[in-house]
């Protein structure tokens, strides 16, 4: 088994970083059953220092610099898995329920009955607010959590970096309300 | 006055010295060789403590080489710990950059099927 474990801990670490994002740790024993894991955690004082490498020369870079002088952390992690069924709804749930009862903001949910692939994007405005991304498919996993003050423009100035697409986000919540009347 | 008294008085008599015999004698004073020093004085030479200046000097070296060495090796730590962190966060931000086109690709397709 192949096990791809990227760990980065700050220093300052835990209680202060996860406290301010979402909570990740009950999907650490999912690591064990994963074929593949990806595990990045950039908090705090490691998050400025990766930002300060980065190339101000570098168009790319130089956004990405700009874009995390005003984020907190970044926390992504991605299962994959050889066999279907071996991470369960409730695993997804506990991380949904987080950001339901923290008030963020769903701007878009998918549900797709064909390849029974989940896909939500929350949004969270303000200085401890960011972005949370939950993909859920019978194989893999991902949750992506950015935090910090990530406004829309600074999403769509995310966009064309490192394949980052831009999200008319306005359209896409008139989108998510009309499925979700359906 | 007997002869031998006139001799002695010629032999005695006060000569002034040449003229070049101080000058002789400054020559020789110069000229003279250097005594070898003593095994004892060897001893006391190596025994002899150091002068203050290479004391002070052996002293700043003592402290410096390791704060230098120190500076330097802290330096390279966190070069290589920033360097793995840019690697990181691009990481991630490719992630959640790929996750998010297909999230988008889901929604424009759902929303093309809609149209139709």
């Amino acid at each position: 088994m192949k096990i791809l474990r990227i760990t980065v801990l700050c220093m300052a670490a835990g209680a202060a970083g996860y406290g301010q994002g979402l909570d990740l740790k009950n999907l650490d024993r999912l690591s064990e059953k994963a074929s593949d894991t990806t595990e990045v955690t950039l908090d705090g004082a490691l998050l400025k220092l990766a930002a300060k490498f980065l190339s101000a020369d570098d168009p790319d870079q130089a956004k990405i610099k700009k874009l995390v002088a005003e984020l907190k952390g970044i926390y992504v992690r991605v299962f994959e898995f050889d066999h279907e069924g071996v991470y369960g709804e409730s695993d997804v749930t506990a991380i949904r329920k987080q950001v339901q009862s923290q008030g963020w903001s769903r701007i878009i949910g998918i549900r797709s009955k064909k390849d029974t692939e989940n896909a939500e994007i929350y949004l969270k405005e303000g200085r401890d607010g960011g972005l949370a991304i939950i993909c859920a498919n019978p194989k893999e996993l991902t949750v992506v959590n950015i935090v910090g003050k990530i406004s829309l423009d600074e999403l769509s100035d995310l966009g064309g970096n490192l394949g980052v697409p831009k999200i008319d986000v306005e359209k896409q919540k008139s989108f998510t309300n009309k499925k979700e009347d359906d | 006055m007997s002869y031998l008294e006139d001799d002695l008085k010629q032999a005695l008599r006060r000569t002034d010295p040449s003229e070049d015999f101080t000058e002789r004698v400054l020559a020789r004073l110069n000229g003279a060789p250097v005594s070898e020093p003593s095994w004892w004085e060897r001893i006391r030479i190596l025994i002899e403590p150091p002068r203050v200046q290479w004391v002070a000097l052996s002293l700043m070296a003592s402290i410096l080489i390791p704060a230098v060495s120190f500076h330097y090796h802290e330096q390279q730590r966190m070069q290589a710990q920033g360097e793995k962190a840019k690697e990181q966060l691009l990481f991630a931000v490719r992630i959640a950059g790929n996750k998010l086109h297909r999230v988008q690709q889901k929604v424009l397709e759902t929303s093309r099927t809609d149209t139709l």
